[in-house]
């Protein structure tokens, strides 16, 4: 091929291969960049035989192109014209998709991308949401061309945008203007304008001066850079000629780093390729213009992203920044004026000369024009490229193009811009992604990295992670980042291995501000940031950490010995029973649980087991039941094994006082009783068990199984339940100490519902949930007519409407105001009632109840949307005006939430602001010596397990006291109860989770019989061979 | 430069633009604290001690760098300033050993001052902590990168001002250190030991070897005072205790060396408190050397020299002053000879060095000394250097030269050898040695050709031109090549640069003067400064950089046979009266002999006592084995020294004397500058400063000289010489004065000739290229040429007494390119002897491209291996100059 010598020439070049294009051929377009790591060129290799050997050649053409952006399911190829995409093409495959796609035109199902939810294949590529979602303008040949061919990139409109310069006879300024015009900021991340900048080196004296194209694309995890530079490096050689144009440069450098083997090959046959067609060089197509560009390999060092660095590492020496002013415009590469350009900011600029600064600048916010390429990474399903507007929301990336997290996790937070970038939580997703938005709330674009974390991310454990990397690629110059971030790092391991010092969260806020506003460079500067914005979302993390060496996500090693017992709040060591129970070995595996849980037949069946969620197996197919293994082992033991129940009596003289017999009072007298105390249980109503008697109902719950266990954990330990008293009433609260109590325990949980406030509420037949299964479960029956509404998304609301269910209403909906992933009821629950038919309206809430004569007619509602984030980190519902609807009712149940009567406590007692009794945390004392409270009474409404833990932290608190020790303690890691002796390395049983055997749905509705029917023996066997044994690696490698 | 208005915590400031925040602070009097930053190279902004806030900049900014703009608010002094700089201080201590009770650095450790003011006594930032071994690779340097800091400030001095580019940071993140490429030791890098990395180092990371142990910081008496080795004049402080010099530092606002020091004046002073220093009179008896009384050997001198004048007169006793010697004692000593001996056979190794300048650049200029400042030189646009080897004889002028390379002047460099300046050049003529008057005059043939000269200057301030136009026209660049060797295209590219740069300067030293063309040489260059009208203005001008502490001095006090203090000739009748008058006796009308005269004239028994102070001629001076046989032969021979020289060992009496730290005085540098000496330290033993020793012998003479301190000599030595007419002590403070300063009023003179030269209009003079002596033929087919190396001084006298510099440097050598060695079959280290019609020397062989083929280089540092044996003594006709640097040798295998 001749060099052209003048513009004409290369349009008629274009034109002549665009006349030449073969239309009817189809194209086999094959990722030959990132997915060559799955086996693309194999794929490819045997694609081109195949169709050789079928006689196609002449008409099928096999295209390698860069990323097509989706890796999530490399290998990945597309058929053009029919645009069928198929996603983890194995060799295997291709025989087929010859014989049938190629030849017969018929799809292979087997190939397509499925629909996560309805499991439908979609075939083609506009209909995948990964890619309808997106708007490609960067990417847009990325993935559709060869780049190894310029002829590829000039009839996809290549080199036009440079070519308009010169027809349109721009002067250098009129391009400056343009790109200004257009909003464009620099993609490197901290987003300066593009067209300011190359305006600053343009204005400033001193030639030669220099282009250079930063490719040194540093973050773990960002790939654009990368792949624009492999997919299509004829754009980011434009946009230098564009640049080199606009500023009066006749050099440029593309520093690249060398670990990018395909970019620089790639970029190199570009060059060679631009240089045999004259399209750089001397004297440009007869423009006048000349401009070279050099590649410069760098050896992949973080801190070369920063601009002076990289000047420094093109230049030869260190790749170390130095302090700006001066800036690189005024003085770079050679003391000479330099405009550094991102990959991805080059790329943008022959679109934007070619369309024009308004067409570009349609999509975008205000501020920021155009689009930016994100690298989805971490846990969401969807990894891979992607391209939006920027001021699209993170919850479109993240969930409609990234398809959320994987099944059974939660979305957490969602790292941006790299270990320079900041944790953003689950109340910003709704943010619009831009540069001025995302610094407000402690991130940054950075070059577009997002790494999406769900419930299994420690937070404390992200952010060592990052101040890892970033201390391992500090370039030691600055004393803040040099030394400063090792010592935040050391604070960072030192929380993490639950060796944090109270003073160390402090400690480390510090520090990290410090480091970021006392740095040298940008490494420096947003180093502290992973830090600050996790200490900003997570501080509770922090603390756990520190306080309680509690590590939530079950990440931080040393603080736990396997997820399952680190959730659980009383911290059952729940491998050690299973192991037992495989071993058929029932009793002892009781024992095991009834060391941390007196009532394993109780939370066998009421648990919302928080370990099962943690459970690794899930990660594999389905948790553990461990559940319902607690249950099967209480049950044995109480049917086949019948354990005698040794009578005590108290062996000390001090008197305990607790108020309240629910499962934080039982557990509290359980221990103290245990110890030797003489405990009194008062119980205001006319029998035992708080909520687990009057809350919850008697199909989750039989009455024989609560009493059954309160006598055998508690009475028999010799401790005294007094029902019907009524503290307040039939004695003061302070009386109590004059009866000789040395100390009290309140437990007295959230009976009170709240009110709906609203007109009508007062009318009978609108009914208080928790008042309703009260009554229902001390034997009191109620008329509810047909049709039951209950408002309200807690377990009160769903135990309302499934026991409304059962006494006999055709029809009940729970009425919610937020959305079902808002709801707080256990989901097990919610699954449960939606089985045995209750319906459930979502985003609407009561605003009127309308009655005629005295009888409830029904409900005046109104929609609701989702706002912005509330202090609980959920979306506020907000009404939509106008929206108002009628839902007609017998009977209303409102069950929006309960509270806490203690309007009998002394002031001395104090109280939060949410009418909970204030205690130290820590130890549960309250303001007044000698008194403690837990369960539902001081946190709120909340599950069975919690209130046992806070009884037993209760218990602790209480025989400390009495023994005149410190309340506080200090906290420790959970330990194994059960001491493995002879480890068998056993392989888990490959079986799925077994289901549990529930009374039929027709049973159900004939009344209030147990539902869940417990594991047989057989099962319970199978079951407990499941569990994957965390704990004995752990163990293993902890000792 | 436009001025910006500024204010600093509520101060209105007004500076120049382009300051940075910290510089305009200082200048209101508001001290910002900081440790990397040096305001004598560019900052680095590691420490960020010196952070302030900056209305409308988000984060906190390193003043130290960061540059003043209009309207500025700064406050350098807020609680979230203060936080920064604690928590920087705890950082920076979290990882310092906290052992200044035996850190060397303390009492002068800037972590610890600041560490102090700020209240920082320990860190809330406990973990790791960096632990490496002591460096102590090398004889002068110890690096404790334990203690290392990280501030930047060796690697930024070595590569910003040394610019040797020795240190770097290695390794990441915490574990960054800073150290040599690939770890090596220091002695396997082109570290040139100058030292300067550890006089900045802030804390006690980098320490001299040989101060360890000496003593903390505060006990040190300082006492700053010249150096005593090269021409520089470089400012050097004595550290001392107990008599002993601890260690040499240097004062930042040194007028010419900025503090810096080269390895010499830095390492180089172990031979002060030398137990082979002279403590007593010596007088040989029976060939064997006793102790004597002052009185006794003065008074033996005294009557033997007044035996020898009564017997052949005044002019058979020759005298050799010393260029090691304070203006003071050689005005004394050329005193002695002319009033007291009554003779002008006075002279002293100026002759060896630099006698063609002082002739040539009379003649053309009026003046013979360099005729601009060395400071100009950084703000040079071309600098010409040319038989200089300047980093290593010169090291503190080459810092300016490389520091005019880095301002963006263009360096040319005209030397047969590869010095380390050609690195640094733009161009570099590697021309055939002998060959420079024809190199020259091609240049000039060049400029005239192309018009560049300066027709104005010609015209206006000089003369002779149309003679010396005619000569040049035989140049042409492509005969040029013939003769130098030097392609002509790069003849003509010189040309241009030095003709077009504004401000063009040369630098010159021995390898223009040591010939028996010298003279010529040195005129050839007057031509080509005034040629292009580069000279008499600033940052121009003809320089020659004199090799002798005081050697310029020397030679302003008239140690020289032809002329009384300040160049004034000892013929003119008017002067000699003047001269006579002061001090009170008839005077010599002939002029007296040079240096080797005097050796050959002792041959002809034409000398026959002669009076050495402060010379090693047995070393110095060429064809050595010549000079001893003379030296040997003389009935008297006087040598007053600090040591017992190759010399000294010759004598019938030897005078101890106290070198320059122990006396007061002056030295005048190769600049004209005029500074103070201050004593540090007592003499050892008996000996007594020379000036003192002069004295009491005059006494014993019978011409009483009566001076309580070396002040009163300079009232003197101002009173009979008009360009040290206004120098007196009281007015020599810090600065020093540059002569001409011809009353107290005068505040003394950066460059010569600005308005007219000194003697009215420069002159041209036509010069004819003329081969050297002796040329390399069949026999012996090498030319020899001889000169310094870094790290030793003159005959070693003063630097081989250097433990740390002779482990370096510890024997002569002979340079050989790898061409000639190969034909040789001679390897590297290999012992040869080597040989010139004159004498031969064994010595080691280092084969180096730094000589050109046919080129061998020696030195004159060494005894054993002693060049001046090989040397020819053939004179320059005017100056007297022997040709050091052309002769022909051979080189032979030992067993052959």
């Amino acid at each position: 091929m001749a060099k052209f010598s003048k513009i004409e020439e290369l349009e008629a070049y274009r034109e002549y291969l665009l006349e030449k294009r073969c239309t009817e051929k189809k194209r086999v377009r094959i990722c030959m960049t990132g997915c060559r790591a799955f086996g693309a060129q194999e794929i490819k290799d045997k694609l081109i035989e195949e169709i050789e050997a079928s006689g196609l050649s002449k008409k099928v053409e096999v295209v390698p192109t860069g990323c097509q952006g989706f890796c999530a399911r490399a290998p990945v190829m597309v058929i053009d014209p029919d645009d069928i995409f198929y996603q983890q093409v194995t060799p295997s495959d291709v025989k087929e998709i010859v014989s049938q796609t190629l030849v017969k035109g018929k799809l292979i199902e087997r190939l397509l991308y499925k629909e996560p939810l309805s499991n439908k294949p979609i075939p083609h590529t506009a209909d995948v949401p990964f890619y309808k979602e997106q708007v490609k303008i960067v990417l847009r040949r990325c993935g559709k061309i060869d780049p190894t061919r310029i002829d590829d990139y000039l009839i996809n409109e290549g080199y036009r945008g440079f070519e308009r310069i010169f027809k349109e006879k721009f002067s250098s300024q009129r391009v400056i203007d343009e790109i200004k015009a257009s909003g464009l900021r620099g993609r490197g991340g901290a987003g300066f304008p593009t067209g300011l900048k190359w305006q600053f080196t343009k204005d400033s004296s001193g030639t030669p001066k220099f282009i250079i194209c930063n490719a040194d694309e540093g973050d773990p995890g960002a790939f654009m850079d990368r792949a624009i530079l492999e997919g299509d490096p004829h754009s980011v050689i434009e946009g230098m000629l564009i640049a080199g144009y606009a500023i009066g440069a006749r050099e440029g450098y593309v520093y690249v780093r060398a670990e990018y083997p395909i970019a620089v090959e790639h970029l190199k046959v570009a060059l060679s390729q631009a240089r045999e067609y004259g399209i750089i060089g001397e004297n440009i197509l007869g423009t006048g213009f000349s401009f070279n560009i050099r590649i410069k390999q760098g050896a992949g060092a973080f801190v070369c992203g920063e601009e002076t660095a990289l000047i420094a590492s093109v230049e030869g020496r260190r790749g170390m920044p130095r302090p700006r002013p001066p800036f690189p415009a005024q003085s770079g590469l050679w003391g000479k004026p330099t405009c550094i350009n991102n990959v991805e900011t080059l790329a943008n600029i022959p679109y934007i000369m070619l369309k024009g600064a308004k067409e570009f600048a349609k999509l975008g916010t205000r501020d920021s024009k155009g689009t930016k390429i994100f690298a989805l990474a971490g846990k969401v399903k969807n990894t891979g490229l992607v391209e939006v507007p920027i001021g699209t929301s993170l919850r479109k990336v993240v969930f409609d193009i990234g398809g959320g997290p994987p099944a059974g996790r939660k979305f957490k937070a969602v790292q941006i811009g790299g270990p320079s970038g900041g944790c953003v939580p689950e109340r910003y997703l709704d943010l619009p992604i831009d540069y001025d938005s995302l610094k407000k709330i402690g991130a940054i674009m950075g070059s577009g990295g997002m790494v999406v974390m769900d419930d299994n991310t420690c937070m404390v454990d992200i952010a060592r992670f990052f101040l890892e990397f970033v201390q391992d690629e500090s370039c030691g110059k600055c004393v803040p980042c040099r030394v400063g971030t090792k010592r935040m790092l050391e604070i960072l391991v030192r929380i993490t291995r639950g060796e944090g010092k109270p003073e160390d969260i402090q400690l480390l806020e510090e520090l990290a501000r410090v480091v970021k506003s006392a740095s040298l460079c940008g490494l420096g500067q947003t180093a502290p940031n992973p830090v600050l914005s996790t200490l900003a979302y997570f501080k509770d993390e922090y603390r756990a950490h520190v306080e309680d060496k509690f590590c939530p996500a079950c990440s931080c090693e040393n603080l736990f010995v396997s997820p399952c017992q680190n959730v659980c709040p009383v911290g059952i060591d729940i491998p050690g029973y299973i192991e037992l129970i495989s071993q058929e070995k029932f009793s002892e595996a009781l024992e095991v649980i009834k060391k941390r849980n007196p009532f394993p037949a109780i939370c066998g069946r009421v648990c919302h087991h928080p370990c099962e969620l943690k459970c690794r197996r899930g990660e594999i197919d389905e948790p553990v039941a461990i559940n319902a293994l607690k249950r099967f082992v209480s049950d044995y033991a109480r049917e086949k094994i019948k354990p005698r129940v040794h009578l005590s009596t108290p062996s000390k003289k001090e008197k305990i006082a607790i108020i309240g017999s629910g499962p934080a009072g039982l557990t509290c007298a359980h221990y103290l009783a245990r110890w030797g105390y003489s405990v009194t249980i008062f119980e205001a109503l006319p029998a035992t068990g708080g909520m687990l008697r009057v809350g919850i109902p008697d199909y989750r719950l039989p009455k024989s199984i609560l009493e059954e266990e309160i006598f055998s954990s508690v009475e028999s330990l010799g401790v005294s339940i007094k029902t019907g008293v009524k503290i307040g009433k039939d004695i003061t609260f302070n009386e109590l100490f004059n009866l000789g109590y040395s100390c009290i325990f309140i437990a007295v949980g959230c009976h009170v519902s709240r009110k709906l406030n609203i007109p009508g509420e007062e009318i009978k037949g609108v009914l208080d949930g928790v008042a309703f299964l009260k009554a229902i479960n001390l034997g009191q029956h109620q008329k509810l007519g047909s049709k039951v509404v209950v408002v309200g998304g807690g377990n009160v609301a769903i135990d309302a409407a499934r026991s409304a269910l059962r006494l006999g209403t055709d029809e009940v909906i729970i009425l919610y105001r937020r959305s079902p992933q808002e709801m707080p009821a256990i989901e097990s629950e919610v699954e449960a009632a939606k089985h045995e038919g209750v319906k459930f309206h979502y985003l609407a809430t009561p605003i009127k109840i309308l009655s005629s004569n005295g009888k409830i007619k029904g409900l005046e509602c109104v929609r609701m949307r989702l706002g912005g984030y509330d202090e609980s980190g959920r979306r506020r519902p907000v009404p939509i005006p106008g929206s108002e609807f009628f839902l007609s009712a017998d009977s209303i149940i409102s069950a929006i939430g309960q509270m806490a009567d203690t309007s009998f406590l002394p002031s001395s007692v104090k109280k939060t602001d949410w009418g909970t009794i204030w205690v130290n945390p820590g130890t549960l004392a309250t303001s007044k010596e000698g008194v403690f409270a837990g369960g539902d009474a001081v946190s709120g409404p909340a599950t069975v397990i919690e209130a046992i833990a806070s009884g037993e932290k209760a218990a602790i608190s209480i025989d400390r006291y009495l023994k005149g020790e410190p309340l506080e303690r200090l906290p420790e890691v959970r330990k194994k109860y059960f001491e493995l002796t002879d480890l068998i390395e056993v392989e888990p049983s490959p079986e799925k989770r077994v289901k549990m055997p529930c009374l039929s749905l027709k049973e159900r509705k004939k009344g209030f019989k147990e539902i869940e029917l417990g594991l047989s023996k057989e099962e319970a066997l199978k079951e407990a061979k499941r569990c994957l044994r965390c704990d004995i690696e752990k163990m293993r490698g902890g000792s | 430069m436009a001025e910006v208005h500024l204010d600093i915590d509520g101060r209105k400031i007004c500076v120049e633009e382009g300051v940075t925040i910290l510089e305009a602070a200082r200048k209101a009097g508001i001290d910002i604290p900081h440790i990397c930053y040096e305001e004598r190279f560019s900052p680095s902004s590691s420490c960020r001690l010196c952070v302030v806030e900056v209305k409308g900049v988000e984060n906190l900014v390193a003043s130290c760098s960061y540059p003043v703009r209009e309207g500025m608010e700064v406050k350098t002094n807020t609680e979230r300033v203060k936080k920064a700089r604690r928590v920087v201080l705890e950082l920076l201590i979290s990882n310092h050993p906290l052992d200044c009770m035996t850190c060397e650095k303390s009492g002068d450790c800037l972590l610890e001052k600041y560490a102090y003011e700020l209240g920082v006594s320990s860190s809330r930032f406990q973990g790791e902590r960096i632990n490496y071994p002591v460096i102590t690779d090398n004889p002068f340097i110890e690096r404790d990168n334990t203690k290392c800091i990280l501030c930047g400030r060796c690697i930024n001095v070595c590569s910003d001002v040394q610019q040797c580019e020795v240190f770097d940071f290695a390794r990441r993140g915490f574990n960054t250190q800073i150290s040599t490429g690939f770890d090596k030791p220091l002695t396997e890098t082109n570290c040139v030991f100058c030292g300067n990395c550890l006089s900045v180092c802030p804390v006690g990371a980098l320490v001299e070897r040989e101060r360890k142990s000496k003593g903390r910081e505060w006990e040190f008496k300082k006492t700053t005072t010249i150096c005593p080795y090269c021409g520089c004049g470089c400012q050097i402080t004595l550290h001392t205790k107990d008599n002993k010099v601890v260690k040499v530092t240097s004062p930042p606002d040194a007028p010419v060396n900025l503090g810096w020091l080269c390895t010499k004046g830095r390492f180089g002073f172990e031979f002060i408190n030398s137990s082979d220093r002279l403590t007593h009179p010596l007088i040989k008896k029976n060939g064997k050397f006793k102790k004597a009384s002052w009185d006794e050997a003065l008074g033996l001198v005294a009557s033997r020299l007044k035996k020898i004048k009564e017997k052949y007169g005044a002019d058979s006793i020759a005298g050799l002053s010393s260029a090691k010697c304070t203006n003071e004692e050689n005005y004394l000593f050329q005193k002695f000879m002319r009033a007291v001996v009554g003779t002008n056979n006075v002279d002293h190794c100026a002759r060896l060095c630099h006698s063609s300048t002082v002739a040539g650049l009379a003649r053309a200029f009026g003046s013979g000394a360099m005729t601009n400042s060395i400071g100009e030189l950084a703000k040079a646009d071309c600098i010409l250097v040319t038989g200089s080897n300047t980093s290593e004889t010169h090291p503190i002028v080459a810092l300016q030269i490389k520091a005019a390379v880095k301002n963006g002047a263009y360096l040319i460099v005209v030397d047969p050898r590869k010095i380390e300046l050609t690195q640094f050049a733009h161009i570099w003529l590697r021309q055939r040695p002998g060959t420079d008057v024809a190199l020259f005059n091609g240049i000039m043939h060049v400029i005239l050709q192309e018009g560049l000269e300066d027709t104005e200057f010609i015209k206006k301030r000089t003369e002779n031109f149309e003679l010396f136009k005619k000569t040049v026209k035989d140049y042409p660049p492509e005969k040029v090549e013939k003769i130098t060797g030097v392609p002509a295209r790069d003849i003509i590219k010189a040309a241009r640069i030095y003709a077009k740069a504004e401000k063009s300067s040369i630098v010159y030293a021995m390898g223009i003067t040591q010939h028996t063309t010298g003279t010529d040489n040195v005129l050839t260059l007057a031509n080509l400064a005034m040629l292009c009208g580069k000279v008499g203005k600033e940052s121009c001008g003809v320089n020659p950089l004199r090799g002798q502490n005081n050697v310029q001095g020397a030679c302003d006090m008239g140690a020289l046979p032809n002329v009384y203090p300040g160049y004034q000739s000892v013929e003119d009748e008017s002067i000699r009266g003047k001269f006579e008058k002061s001090w009170g006796v008839c005077l010599p009308v002939k002029p007296g002999l040079t240096v080797v005269e005097m050796i050959h004239a002792i041959e002809e028994n034409k000398i026959r006592a002669m009076y050495i102070m402060g010379e090693n001629s047995a070393l110095s001076d060429p064809n050595a084995t010549r000079t001893r046989e003379a030296l040997k032969k003389l009935d008297l021979l006087v040598v007053q020294d600090i040591f017992l020289s190759e010399t000294a060992e010759l004598a019938s009496i030897v005078l101890p004397a106290a070198c320059f730290a122990e006396k007061e005085g002056t030295f005048t540098n190769t600049e004209r500058r005029v500074q103070k000496l201050h004593k540090a330290l007592n003499p050892p033993g008996e000996a007594k400063a020379d000036w003192e020793i002069i004295c009491n012998l005059s006494q014993k003479m019978g011409y009483p000289m009566q001076y309580e301190h070396p002040a009163q000599i300079m009232k003197e030595i101002a009173l009979l010489t008009p360009i040290y007419g206004g120098i007196t002590y009281s007015r020599l403070g810090k600065e020093g004065l540059q002569w001409p300063c011809p009353d107290p009023s005068h505040h003394g003179t950066r460059y010569l000739h600005r308005e007219k030269f000194t003697r009215g209009k420069g002159r041209f003079h036509s010069i004819d290229y003329k081969p050297p002596v002796e040329l390399p033929d069949e026999e012996y087919p090498l030319i020899l040429s001889t000169g310094r190396v870094l790290f030793h001084f003159h005959t070693g006298t003063m630097t081989r007494r250097v433990k740390g510099i002779s482990q370096i440097y510890p024997e002569g050598m002979v340079e050989i390119n790898p061409q000639d060695a190969n034909f040789l079959d001679i390897s590297e280290g290999e012992i040869v002897k080597v040989i010139s019609r004159r004498g031969k020397v064994k010595a080691k062989v280092k084969i180096t491209d730094k000589s050109p083929p046919g080129v061998v280089f020696m030195t004159f540092h060494f005894v054993e291996s002693l060049a001046n044996i090989l040397t020819i003594d053939a004179l320059d006709p005017v100056a007297k100059i022997p040709e050091f640097k052309v002769c022909a040798v051979k080189i032979e295998k030992l067993q052959g």
